[in-house]
């Protein structure tokens, strides 16, 4: 088989499963890495913290499917409504360890592979709360913020080879990140919104998608499928 | 990592804002500077795409009315610096093909001198073409896009336009003013259903690299290479990269985007527009 191969972190729930959903659909097979069982053609239940585990679960990918052509690293989670001093140390890390450590442990376990056949995709999952700041949610912007550093950079370290790696920054989605009575849900901050209403995963998807497909000439970008909240 | 928490939202908890289908016939689009380069590999694309498209050049050539032809859609050939150019634009496409459903602002006049060199008739040429002209195409186009409820506008702004190039001010000036277009566009239209992006390639290659390399006294290929070594991913945008963009924007897929400025020109500009 020579249908191009995705491994996607997070694709349990969320954005990560419409991505691994869309890509599917358009014939790709899917490694997935997630703390949960996945519907993919390589479920790999692991911690993304944990950069052992995943260089195995990509190379197990690898060696079965015979390629890796995308990496989305959608894995993460979201706390909010907490000042800046009420930030624990451990959740401070926690939040790092999981969002920014997790992305570089996928980027470390997909690149050799994308090397060694000199081409690739790498999509990193940030936030349009890292394009504008938000207020109590400081570590996760941090960590999303933090992504898009780590994405320029190795953008350009391998600008000269056919590996692209870039960032979406979705805008408030509908997924079960955001929890039922979250303010980003409530039709006073919606009706803030061009668009007045939530993106939907199938959206981010979408974006990832054409990254994927038609975003050669892309090198560090950030895209931003975000109805408005940060123009 | 999966998400804390489980409970999901009420389905549909998000609206539906693609396209109501409900019309019959194909979608139309309208591309400005098609002629030849990024515009008339754009009207392909969209062609291939199934929209029905009309196709906008200053000169009434075999080039243009032979990509109508082409592609089965319809020539308006317009100075769109004119006063009068954008109402008869629009209203040719209306009656022929229907009202316009997706514009692509393409279109654009660019002079290279020194700042204290550029007279004002070539500033003023600059922005009448690639800022004002648009501008009217926009107000021309709108009516028809509200009383359809949705819309997209395509932007075709330039990397220039983001971080500057030197002895081509007015130009990134020009492409600048596309960019706050876009974005304020963006803001006021999306409520309506309208969405506004922009693309900001860099070096593509087209014919127009022909004419840098004329002026530049040096042969195509040496052209080309002086090019290649501005850009981190060392390789030229084709028109199909940045057709590709406008396809992305125009479509189901760029549904979530508003007021963005998309930047595919490979590494030069990486700071946010």
């Amino acid at each position: 088989m020579t249908d191009p191969v995705a491994v996607i972190t997070g694709a349990a729930s969320g954005i990560g499963a419409a991505c691994a959903e869309r890509f599917r659909h358009d014939g790709w097979r899917i490694a997935a890495i997630d703390l949960h069982d996945s519907d993919a053609d390589l479920a790999v239940t692991a911690d993304v913290r944990d950069r052992a585990a995943v260089t195995a679960a990509v190379d197990e990918a690898a060696a079965r499917f015979g390629r890796i052509d995308l990496a989305v690293t959608a894995a993460g989670y979201y706390e909010e409504g907490i000042d800046v001093a009420d930030i624990g140390h451990d959740q401070w890390d926690r939040m790092l360890a999981v969002i920014l450590g997790g992305t570089v442990n996928t980027f470390a376990a997909v690149l050799p592979h994308m090397l060694a056949r000199g081409e690739g995709s790498i999509v990193a999952i940030s936030s349009e709360l890292a394009l504008a700041g938000s207020a109590t949610d400081l570590h996760y912007v941090a960590a999303k913020g933090a992504v898009l550093g780590l994405v320029k950079s190795l953008a350009l370290e391998v600008a000269r080879t056919a590996i692209r790696v870039n960032a979406v920054a979705p805008g408030p989605t509908d997924t079960p990140l955001l929890a039922p009575g979250s303010p980003a849900r409530e039709p006073e901050y919606l009706a803030t919104l061009p668009l007045g209403r939530l993106v939907r995963p199938d959206e981010i998807a979408s974006a990832v998608y054409y990254l994927a497909t038609e975003g050669s000439m892309y090198c560090g970008e950030v895209l931003s499928p975000n109805a408005g909240a940060v123009i | 990592m999966a998400a804390h928490g489980n409970a999901r939202p009420a389905a549909g908890a998000v609206a539906d804002t693609t396209p109501d289908h409900r019309r019959t016939g194909p979608e139309v689009a309208l591309v400005t500077g098609a002629a030849q380069g990024l515009g008339r590999v754009t009207a392909l694309r969209l062609a291939a795409e199934g929209f029905a498209v009309a196709v906008n050049d200053i000169a009434a050539d075999e080039r243009l009315t032979g990509l109508a032809t082409e592609i089965g859609g319809l020539a308006v050939p317009a100075d769109i610096s004119a006063a009068s150019a954008a109402p008869a634009i629009v209203r040719a496409v209306a009656d022929a093909l229907g009202p316009v459903d997706v514009l692509v602002a393409n279109a654009a006049a660019m002079a290279m001198s020194p700042f204290l060199d550029a007279d004002m008739d070539q500033w003023w040429h600059q922005i009448d073409v690639n800022l004002t002209g648009h501008f009217r195409l926009i107000q021309a186009v709108l009516p028809g896009m509200r009383a359809a409820g949705h819309g997209r506008i395509v932007i075709i702004t330039s990397g220039w336009g983001v971080i500057g190039h030197p002895n081509a001010t007015a130009y990134a000036a020009s492409k600048a003013g596309l960019i706050a277009l876009a974005k304020g566009l963006g803001r006021e239209l999306g409520p309506q259903g309208i969405l506004t992006n922009a693309i900001a390639p860099s070096f593509i290659d087209t014919e127009q690299l022909r004419v840098d390399a004329d002026d530049a006294g040096i042969t195509l290929e040496e052209m080309r290479q002086r090019y290649r070594d501005e850009i981190p991913v060392r390789h030229l945008a084709t028109p199909e990269d940045i057709a590709g963009a406008v396809a992305f924007l125009a479509g189901p897929g760029g549904s979530a985007m508003v007021g963005q400025i998309l930047q595919p020109n490979g590494g030069v500009t990486r700071t946010r527009a």
